[in-house]
């Protein structure tokens, strides 16, 4: 199993309840992986795994995606900064 | 142009933005030119869904927030050489109307350089890619406002 680290921000963050969560992948997970697992095992979350931007190491990532180990993954809604 | 050396200046903050501080580090000795674009908080909103805002409070995941802020400045190297000096600031929290939240500026030598394009189209992927948000509080209560860009592979 792979160690990964969520940040959740903006809307994501107010539904997860939560900044950042540790979890363990298995080494093969796509994107599209996690976010199947986050809607079965989060609620909460499920409505936002239509909609969210992924980020792997600060780069947006997509689903075919494979995670690698000791990844940093970033969950938001569409920017709006300015 | 060299860009090797050319002053590009990308960060988030909490604190008031300087606009003389910022001119002043892209400024060259050869710039004649600053193309500066600031947004602010609107207390009255006109267009669209008429409506007041008492104040907007911005998060940002501020690493790759700079990071896609300098991806942003080197975006415009790349489609405007005439360009001398790039900033690009976002301030975060809490921020009420009338507060600059955001500013871009371009130098170039002359005004007839791009350098106006160059600094509307920093504003403009600022808005597409650089993760951050903000939420909006009026007398009606409140809601994130979300974007309607979906980054591209590579962005």
């Amino acid at each position: 199993m792979n160690k990964i680290r969520l940040l959740f921000f903006a809307t994501l963050r107010e539904r997860a309840g939560t900044k950042a969560l540790e979890l363990e992948i298995p080494p093969d997970m796509t994107v599209r992986g996690l976010k199947e697992k986050l809607a079965a095992e989060y609620p909460s979350l499920r409505e936002s795994m239509k909609s969210v931007l992924i980020t792997i190491n600060r780069e947006y990532a997509f689903d075919e995606a494979v995670i690698p180990a000791n990844a940093e993954m970033a969950l938001f809604p569409p920017v709006s900064g300015g | 142009m060299q860009t090797a050396n050319l002053p590009t200046v990308f960060f988030i903050t909490e604190d008031e933005i300087d606009l003389n501080d910022l001119l002043a580090k892209i400024t060259l000795a050869s710039t004649g030119a600053a193309a500066i674009f600031a947004g602010m908080v609107r207390g009255e909103t006109k267009r669209g869904d008429a409506h007041q805002t008492e104040y907007l409070e911005y998060e940002a995941y501020i690493p790759m927030a700079e990071a896609k802020m300098k991806q942003v400045a080197e975006e415009i190297r790349a489609r405007w050489e005439s360009i001398e000096g790039i900033a690009i600031v976002q301030r975060i929290g809490k921020l009420y109307p009338k507060t600059p939240t955001v500013l871009i500026a371009c130098t170039a030598a002359h005004r007839d350089t791009g350098v106006f394009e160059a600094a509307r189209y920093g504003i403009d992927r600022l808005k597409e890619i650089v993760p951050i948000w903000k939420k909006e509080v009026s007398p009606d209560g409140q809601f994130w406002v979300e974007g309607d860009y979906i980054p591209k592979a590579g962005e």
